[in-house]
């Protein structure tokens, strides 16, 4: 090993100058995504990009030939996958290098961060229509008063029982009407020789998503994580896994991986969404039921609304063109006949009550599902941007409940340290 | 300058006698053969910028200025100067999860090398089946880590996991592989059965290099196994020893996959490369992205892989004296 001459060195420090002048000249975005533009002024164009967060439903599924099928005369749609949080960065990315898609379907919590980062064109700069879409479900999109996108639907999160455990156990699920009484029901299943309750406790969005009917049930508040009532919250989850009523591994699980620790046959209740429901009606190895999660001290307890809003990212170039793409395609979506067709298709509930009247009739799985979700409540609609700190937080605090195992001192400390007091 | 025509076309190779030419052709061939030079040299200088020069800069530019997502996408992220960097070194986790990274680091290396080293030895005999045995324990090393920390995390299951049901029979009450206490555990466990094969490898054809005849001739001598390892192996091997730990310390150091497979970076298992790389892109328990927090963490990453390359070097350079 030579030293090093004064040459390289040189040449080095050459390399590491037009390094600098080369960042400096990218410091400023490539192209200012414009606020100009609206759909009325465009024209639909031959291609049309349109991005979502379903990597599982491939080309040739039902979703995706109904999505094609929305393409406007002269067009072909292009449609891309990519998890949640994936597509998220994929479209800040876009947006800032000028070329983001027609449109994307954003998960309803990261709305509000959207918008106010620069994503969003408004509903009505898009040409989006909004009109008739339940007002909860709506209110994560509208940020500073201000409409972004359309919800494609909305799911929601439920009790899922496995009717022969429960038979077997004595436990009538109507007599549910409380955290003490779930309780009650939960010891009943596990004196009978079954398992009690799988749940996703997963760190992260899923998780926190999970937790929040037990948080609100107990009349928790999300700007304040350290209170008495949240971590009651905390406690009622932590004494599940600490008296073996749920599997450890709700710490890890997803919302998948805890559905299928539920079709062992093995548990007596599940919390899961209603995504599920044409799995459970499917399921032939043993009955499931469904009741609404109940809160501490009544028999319904508020739950997050879930899904994907449809919505159109800014755009620098051409952009009344894009907005007219993204009009034609997410009306043809959410309106008329096809409504219907794309609820069924995502596993959704409709947004709008006659939409949604029309899926129950035709389908009595969803009756027991629809005041769940007329009752659910934004994840965001209290915090807005400032949601997903929280929501961290939140994460963090259930974690060290679910660790904690029962034991009231780590769980009070995990929601304290969380709330940062 | 005055440029004039030169009086014979230059060869490169003139660029290795600069001396003379300075003395013996004048400035003109000079200039001819610089020129040369550096035509030659640009491809490699264009790439090493704008692949390594240019993303190493801009990191470090990320980490001095507070982005956003809003500021990301349309500019004007605000100078700071250290201030991300005292942030996140000021957080009462910071030094934990240095701990934790150290811990994860060492003990990995460690116990890889040794591992590595002991079956190396035991296959520097051919036997039958030896070969075969040998690929056998490539196996960590070709198996995809999505699939191996998918697997992981399976049998350490904590209600009905493979690795409970082991350690079961030798009475050990069920262990909460993946909670928050046991979790940097589970993945350094996960992590050097992946990281053994590298070190096999390695040292094994390190091993091949060492002539066989000095053993033979320490055996003459009256040396015992334990005394040829000792005085014969170490030695000889150190040089292959260094370059095997210096690369495994930086692999380990930046570890992501297999931790996040089976925990996402919670409790004990947050390293600072899983802490960037949840920050960079919104992952994990947070979904907030801090670009110029990831940045700075990942700098401070760099700096503890370019402090152990610049022992390494110090180290080789006093072997070769």
């Amino acid at each position: 090993m030579t030293r090093l001459n004064p040459r390289a060195a040189a040449g080095i420090g050459i390399m590491v100058v037009s390094g600098f002048a080369l960042a400096g000249c990218s410091g400023g975005p490539t192209v200012a995504p414009g606020e100009s533009g609206a759909a009325s002024e465009g024209t639909t164009t031959a291609q049309i990009t349109f991005w979502d967060p379903y990597p599982q439903r491939e080309t040739g599924s039902e979703w995706d030939t109904l999505v094609k099928s929305c393409a406007p005369d002269g067009s072909t749609i292009v449609r891309s996958s990519a998890p949640q949080s994936d597509l998220f960065n994929q479209l800040t990315t876009a947006v800032k290098e000028g070329n983001a898609p027609d449109i994307v379907l954003l998960d309803n919590p990261m709305m509000p961060e959207a918008s106010s980062a620069g994503l969003l064109a408004t509903a009505e700069q898009a040409g989006i229509d909004t009109a008739g879409i339940d007002e909860n479900l709506l209110g994560p999109g509208i940020v500073d008063g201000v409409a972004y996108g359309v919800p494609m639907g909305s799911n929601a999160l439920g009790l899922y029982y496995n009717k022969n455990i429960l038979d077997a156990a004595g436990v009538n699920p109507a007599d549910i009407k409380d955290w003490a009484s779930l309780n009650t029901a939960i010891e009943k299943v596990v004196a009978s020789g079954k398992k009690g309750i799988t749940f996703s406790g997963v760190a992260g969005e899923e998780g926190v998503f999970q937790f929040e009917p037990w948080f609100w049930g107990a009349g928790a508040n999300l700007s304040d994580l350290g209170s008495a009532e949240a971590i009651s919250a905390g406690q009622l989850v932590s004494d599940w896994i600490g008296k073996g009523w749920a599997p450890r591994s709700a710490a890890t699980d997803n919302q998948s991986a805890s559905w299928d620790v539920f079709l062992t046959g093995d548990y007596g209740f599940a919390e899961n969404g209603s995504w599920f429901a044409a799995d459970a009606a499917a399921l032939k190895d043993f009955t499931v039921g469904m009741i609404p999660i109940p809160a501490k001290d009544s028999a319904v307890a508020p739950v997050p609304t879930g899904g994907e809003f449809a919505v159109a990212p800014l755009q620098s170039k051409d952009a009344s063109d894009h907005y007219a793409n993204a009009s034609s395609v997410i009306a043809c979506l959410t309106t008329g006949d096809k409504a219907t067709a794309t609820s069924e298709a995502l596993g959704y509930l409709s947004a709008k009550a006659d939409v949604r009247a029309a899926q129950v009739a035709a389908n009595a799985m969803w009756t027991p599902w629809v005041s769940i979700v007329e009752g659910a409540q934004g994840r965001t609609s209290e915090l807005g941007a400032t949601y997903v700190d929280v929501s961290a937080a939140l994460s963090q605090a259930e974690q060290g409940a679910l660790n904690a195992a029962g034991d009231a001192s780590g769980v009070e400390a995990a929601f304290k340290d969380a709330s940062g007091n | 300058m005055a440029i004039t025509p030169p009086t014979r076309a230059p060869h490169p190779l003139e660029t290795t006698s600069r001396a003379d030419d300075a003395v013996v052709a004048g400035p003109h061939r000079r200039h001819a053969a610089r020129l040369a030079a550096i035509a030659f040299v640009a491809p490699l200088v264009v790439y090493l910028v704008v692949f390594y020069g240019y993303p190493l800069v801009q990191n470090v530019a990320m980490s001095l200025q507070r982005y956003d997502r809003a500021t990301f996408v349309s500019g004007g992220a605000p100078f700071v100067g250290l201030d991300i960097y005292r942030e996140v070194i000021g957080q009462p986790k910071f030094w934990r999860i240095v701990g934790q990274t150290a811990t994860f680091t060492l003990v990995s290396i460690t116990v890889q090398y040794v591992v590595g080293l002991a079956l190396a030895v035991f296959f520097q005999h051919n036997f039958r089946l030896s070969a075969t045995l040998r690929a056998m324990f490539l196996v960590p090393w070709l198996l995809p880590v999505i699939v191996s920390g998918t697997t992981w995390q399976w049998m350490m299951n904590p209600d009905n996991g493979a690795l409970n049901s082991l350690v079961g029979l030798f009475g050990v009450d069920p262990i909460w592989w993946l909670n928050a206490d046991h979790a940097l555990m589970s993945v350094i466990i996960a992590n050097i059965w992946l990281g053994i094969p590298f070190n096999l490898v390695i040292l094994y054809s390190g091993l091949q290099n060492i002539p066989t005849t000095l053993y033979e001739a320490a055996a003459i001598d009256g040396a015992g196994p334990w005394r040829r390892f000792w005085s014969i192996t170490v030695p000889l091997l150190r040089p292959v020893s260094l370059i095997t730990l210096l690369l495994g310390l930086v692999y380990t150091l930046k570890v992501v996959d297999i931790i996040w497979i089976m925990t996402m970076g919670t409790g004990t298992s947050q390293t600072l490369a899983t802490w960037s790389y949840a920050m960079a892109f919104g992952k994990g328990a947070s979904a907030v992205i801090k670009y110029s927090e990831a940045s700075a963490v990942g700098g401070i990453l760099l700096v503890i892989a370019l402090a152990f390359g610049l022992v390494y070097i110090a180290v080789q350079r006093k072997q070769e004296d």
